[in-house]
């Protein structure tokens, strides 16, 4: 009854289109004023230590390492990479879209970025090139949600920080910990390769189809220098995961060393931007690490009036005695997440649904690391499906086409998505090999 | 004029405290490991930085606190916007109204709580562990950083009654990009 309320209220008021932190914030107070006796400034407590963690800092330094280096001249980098490596294959402009996408996503952090920066340089040149339009702004806008799943990425430290410090017991018993940082990084990897490949084969089969233009073989001259100059900017998620799986760094510090290595690549090897250009970067860095963090803020208050009242464990005993197994389940958290995908952006998503999924997903046997990826790949596929994702906005946007074209446009590689998704959900070990390999399991 | 040094200082505070926490984490670790490096120790292994992550969360709350009642002024809190904008012009007016209202309500809650909470910790002793800082400086952010919010709902509100316009975030602004068809001719050589 009582969860029956407490989410009754939160949808309305996420309905009037208020800030979700705000929406948040306000059910936790108006349930505890008017419901129960639970003094409140227990809950004014949680509200000052809410982000008080060393851990939640990567996101601040992600952010601000990710926006150094979201400049157009890093796109035009990464795009000249690609394509001296693959350009030269059937639909040479399309495969070197994704592989472009996959890794300017994954410095800058950004999916509406990423689609923007490769889409604005890359759409006119295959236009120019005789590719559809259609062609070039579905593979686009469709790659530019890569980045959320090759790590250093954002939605995966939230992953870890919602679920930190909750208590969750496996199907025997035994207490199960949440999924770190680090393993949620290194697991990410491995799907995420192959959910480029995915779309690259995607993308080559419907030029070969269609026999789309190639680009002439480069050069290997031309070839090195496209790769000595892009690979400043790939260092970046080499110091992150290198670091991080060495141990020279915790993931916050990592963060931190990435957020610097970004501002002297930006500033001094590639010197896209001026010194004077800084405070402005740093402005924009910390106007979206403050959104974000006052989101978990209110998003931890959320979670403590959930345990407060019980709600995550009643669920919990609630499904076990219903006989759902894993299977089921996780079809219906994928269709959840995928609905939520439409109207909320994936921060909020992540920090709301995380703490209640994870001790239902641990008492069915499902490994933290596992969810982790598969929330993570829902938040990609949520934001390039119809009629809401992101990337589809911005994406229409620069291609100047409208979203029902752009979503006709785009579903090859939608659907190319949710087959991945499936296999996501249903071979765990795509998630945990790498993480067991490595020896963090 | 008052609001415009106001949102000056706003700016410089939240800019400065970001790159400060990351100057602050980078010197901890370089300094980690420059303790490791012979030569390097002498010069370093009297400087203690032990407090550096603690200074670095509690700038980054700082920042936190301000950057919020800045992304309201920017328009970065973006909430579920599909119904509202099904409703016609008149109702959908009342609607964004209340939920600015609701967000001047809520932050005006949290910075009064806030301002008793640090009342109460004033007279008390209690510091930080690290750095030993009176915890009622620490705390001071909430009420300051929650008033000002609620100040920035209410600018917010007072604008859209008055024009009918919100301020708008564009998630996909790219430095860099405008010149696209140079660099289109590029790629296409």
């Amino acid at each position: 009854m009582n969860s029956a309320i407490i989410f009754g209220l939160l949808i309305a008021l996420m309905l009037t289109g208020m800030p979700i932190s705000i929406a948040l914030g306000l059910t936790v107070l108006s349930f505890l004023f008017v419901m129960t006796s639970v003094p409140i400034e227990a809950v004014a407590l949680k509200l000052f230590t809410g982000i008080e963690s060393f851990e939640i800092m990567a996101v601040p330094f992600f952010i601000l390492a990710g926006n150094f280096l979201t400049h157009g001249g890093v796109a035009r980098r990464m795009i000249a990479f690609a394509s001296s490596m693959i350009g030269h294959w059937y639909g040479g402009l399309g495969l070197a879209a994704v592989v472009a996408c996959a890794l300017f996503a994954a410095i800058s952090g950004s999916s509406p970025a990423t689609v923007v920066a490769i889409g604005s340089i890359l759409l006119p040149a295959m236009v120019k090139h005789g590719y559809p339009k259609r062609f070039g702004a579905g593979v686009i806008a469709t790659s530019g949600a890569l980045g959320i799943l090759i790590p250093p990425s954002i939605v995966m430290v939230l992953v870890a920080v919602a679920t930190g410090g909750s208590v969750a017991l496996d199907p025997e018993g035994k207490r199960v910990l949440s999924a770190s940082v680090a393993q949620l990084f290194m697991a990410g990897v491995l799907p995420g390769l192959i959910l480029a490949t995915m779309l690259g084969m995607t993308t080559f089969y419907r030029a070969w189809k269609n026999n789309y233009p190639r680009m002439p073989k480069a050069s290997w001259l031309e070839a090195v220098r496209a790769f000595r100059d892009s690979v400043w900017g790939l260092l970046l998620i080499f110091i992150v995961l290198g670091g991080i799986y060495t141990g020279a760094f915790t993931p916050t510090e990592a963060a931190a060393m990435s957020a610097v290595y970004a501002f002297v690549v930006a500033v001094f090897v590639y010197r896209d931007m001026k010194l004077t250009d800084v405070p402005k970067v740093l402005l924009a860095s910390a106007n979206m690490s403050a959104m974000i963090l006052y989101i978990i803020t209110n998003a931890v208050l959320f979670s403590f009036l959930m345990t407060s009242e019980q709600i995550p464990q009643a669920m919990t005993a609630w499904i076990k005695d219903s006989g759902i197994g894993w299977v089921e389940f996780l079809l219906v958290v994928n269709v959840l997440l995928l609905l939520a995908g439409n109207v909320m952006e994936p921060s909020s998503i992540v920090l709301i649904t995380a703490p209640i999924l994870f001790p239902i997903a641990v008492s069915l046997g499902i490994n933290p690391i596992h969810l982790g990826i598969l929330m993570t790949v829902n938040m990609e596929v949520g934001l390039c499906h119809p009629p809401v994702g992101l990337n589809l906005y911005v994406a229409s946007g620069i291609a100047r086409m409208g979203i029902t074209e752009l979503t006709i446009a785009t579903w090859p590689w939608l659907v190319t998505m949710l087959i991945f998704l499936a296999m996501v959900t249903y071979i765990p070990e795509m998630s945990l090999w790498l993480p067991r390999v490595l020896g963090m399991l | 004029m008052f609001l415009r040094i106001l949102d000056r200082l706003e700016e410089i505070l939240i800019a400065s405290l970001i790159a400060a926490a990351t100057l602050v984490i980078f010197a901890a670790v370089v300094q980690r490991y420059a303790l490791g490096v012979p030569f390097l120790y002498q010069l370093v292994y009297h400087i203690n930085l032990t407090w550096a992550q603690e200074l670095c969360v509690y700038m980054f709350v700082w920042m936190a606190k301000f950057g919020a009642a800045y992304g309201v002024r920017t328009g970065i809190h973006v909430g579920v916007d599909v119904a509202v904008n099904m409703l016609e012009p008149g109702p959908r007016k009342k609607v964004v109204l209340f939920g600015l209202l609701c967000g001047a309500l809520f932050t005006f809650v949290v910075g009064t709580m806030g301002a008793k909470f640090v009342i109460e910790l004033y007279p008390t002793d209690q510091v930080s562990p690290d750095m030993e800082m009176p915890r009622w400086i620490i705390f001071l952010c909430v009420p300051l950083g929650s008033y000002l919010m609620c100040f920035r709902f209410l600018q917010v509100a007072w604008a859209f009654w008055r024009t009918g316009e919100l301020p708008h975030h564009d998630p996909g602004h790219v430095e860099g990009v405008v010149e696209s068809p140079a660099a289109a001719r590029d790629v296409a050589r």
